[in-house]
Order: structure tokens, then C-alpha cells, then sequence
């Protein structure tokens, strides 16, 4: 498998490691005015134990430890392998994206 | 205050033996050589200060700084582009710190971080260096992909490395430099003598120029 880094190009899997399902988001644990949400609990449970079981498109965070320390947004085929798209991480220190695999 | 007296000693003091390595009989066809008292300094853009790091660098060196996986050779520094938005920038000669020169260059634009203790700098080159490289490294260093002035961060034996194609050698063979953390740099210039042997290895040591 090979993963079409963004910002060097493409480069073996040995390069990058992973981090997981790029889906969760971190939910709040305050309401806007401060009180509690009740259901806080419930959902940081899911946010940091549940997960999908994709057999499919996921879509992942790897980092490209072994290059450019970047941190990437993969859509990967789970039963595949086949990678569909590769983009730079929000807030990964790009200040712009680049168009997959662009070494040029 | 206490005076500390720093002794320089070369990261590859272990494994580096000058002289002939490797297949002994014909012309060497790779020239190995450690590079040594060189300044280097890593450069990252603070957020927004691209633009600004850019213009600094043109202004003090005559060249842009990488956009892409490049080496850009100016005035008296090399920029080596190691990720989005950061580079290095090589100089030639060790100074006890580069870092407040480069911070009058950049104002508050850019982090910078003196890294010239802490990577140890292999140039390779030679009729058989591509070979001898393609051993070990899964870039690919053909003339069309990686031409003069190209770079990558990339890792070499499970070791990341700052690798870029130089001016190429005076023999007319392409140059390859790498940087390496000195705490590896041992292991790798074993893994490179390893990878050359069997096309003769001409060992040096040489203060970058």
C-alpha cells in the first residue's frame, strides 16, 4: 500500500502511521451558558470507546512520521485498500491545501 | 557562571574510516564523504507569516524559500524544504549560535531552532550512487523525477532523513546530501557503506564549502 502524501508525494507505508476513524468529533461538555449537559457522559462514551466497524470508505488520520510530519485526512477502501483521496489535516500547519500527490 | 569548554567530535567518530571500503580492485563508484562545520537552522512560519518568511528569505539570501520538496541554493545558504510552511537553511562554517543572525533576518515571522549540533550531514556521490541508493531508499532518484535541486523528507532504514540532489559533482555524477540526527547518523553510514561495498567505497571527510 502506498499513500500519496500531499505535500512529498508517494511514498511506502512504512513512512506514515495511523491513527484512526478521522469521523468523531469531541463533544461538549458545557452548554454555551456554562451548565452541564446531561448527556455529556453518555457522549464522550461513544466519542472516545464506540466505533465503526466500516467495511467500505472510511475516512482516516494518518501521520507522515517518516517524511514530512504532516498530519493527513485519508478516504481508504477498507476491504480493498484502495485510497480514493488524500488531503493535508484541518490545522495539520498547511496554511493552504495541495492537490494530492503534487510533487510539482 | 560556569565556563563550559564544548568539545566538537564528529556523530559518525564510531563508524567512519577513511580511505577505501568495499570492493578494493578499479575505480571507487561511490564517494561517501562525512560534511562537516556547517550551521543549520530549522526555519517554520508562524501562522499567516508565509508570505513574510518569504520575503525575508528573498531579501537576505536572493532566493525564495521551497514551496514544494526542493533545495534552493542562495547567497551564502542553502534552503532545504522539510514540510509545509518550514525549511532549513545551511550555512557553511560553525558559529557557537547561528540563531540570533536569522532572528534579525526574520523578525517575528518565523520559529527558528539552531539544529547544527544535532544532524550529521553524508554526501554521496559517484558513477554507482544511484544504485547504491536505490538499495535503501523507495524514492525515486531517476534524473526525470529528481533532477537537480529536488528534495525529500523521507526515511532511509527506518530513519528519517533530509535527503537533496546538489550541484552534481565535478566528475559530472550526481550528488546526493543527506541530513541525519546524530544519534543515528552511525547506523546509517553503516547502512550506506553496506548498500555502496560492492561498487568500492572512496571514504572522506570534508568541512562543507
Amino acid at each position: 500500500m502506498r499513500i500519496a502524501c500531499p505535500f512529498c508525494g508517494e511514498r511506502e507505508l512504512g513512512e506514515f502511521t495511523y491513527l484512526g476513524d478521522a469521523a468523531p468529533k469531541r463533544p461538549m461538555a458545557f452548554a454555551a451558558d456554562g451548565a452541564e449537559q446531561p448527556e455529556a457522559q453518555d457522549l464522550f462514551f461513544d466519542y472516545v470507546y464506540l466505533r465503526d466497524n466500516v467495511a467500505g470508505d472510511m475516512t482516516e488520520r494518518w501521520y507522515h512520521g517518516g517524511g514530512c510530519r504532516s498530519w493527513l485526512t485519508v478516504t481508504r477502501n477498507t476491504t480493498t485498500h484502495e485510497i480514493k483521496a488524500v488531503h493535508a489535516a484541518p490545522g495539520a500547519g498547511a496554511q493552504k491545501r495541495t492537490k494530492a500527490g503534487a510533487t510539482s | 557562571m560556569a565556563e563550559y569548554s564544548w568539545e566538537v567530535r564528529s556523530p559518525l567518530r564510531n563508524a567512519f574510516a577513511p580511505g577505501r571500503l568495499g570492493l578494493a580492485s578499479g575505480d571507487a563508484g561511490i564517494a561517501l564523504a562525512e560534511i562537516s562545520d556547517f550551521s543549520l537552522v530549522q526555519v517554520m512560519a508562524r501562522r499567516g507569516q508565509v508570505a513574510n518568511v518569504a520575503k525575508a528569505a528573498k531579501k537576505a539570501w536572493g532566493v525564495l524559500p521551497p514551496e514544494k520538496p526542493a533545495a534552493v541554493v542562495g547567497k551564502d545558504a542553502t534552503l532545504i524544504w522539510t514540510g509545509p510552511d518550514q525549511f532549513f537553511v545551511l550555512t557553511a562554517g560553525s558559529v557557537p549560535d547561528p540563531v540570533p543572525p536569522l532572528a534579525v533576518i526574520f523578525g517575528g515571522a518565523a520559529s527558528l531552532s539552531d539544529q547544527s549540533g544535532g544532524r550529521c550531514l553524508i554526501r554521496l556521490s559517484g558513477s554507482k550512487v544511484r544504485e547504491a541508493l536505490a538499495k535503501v531508499s523507495s524514492v525515486d532518484l531517476h534524473d526525470t523525477v529528481f533532477p537537480v535541486g529536488a528534495a525529500a523528507a523521507t526515511s532511509i532504514d527506518h530513519t528519517g532523513v533530509n535527503l537533496w540532489r546538489g550541484p552534481d559533482a565535478a566528475d559530472g555524477h550526481p550528488a546526493y546530501s543527506l541530513l541525519v540526527f546524530t544519534s543515528f547518523a552511525d547506523s546509517l553510514w553503516h547502512t550506506l557503506a553496506d548498500a555502496a561495498a560492492e561498487y568500492g567505497v572512496e571514504a572522506t571527510r570534508t568541512p562543507l564549502s
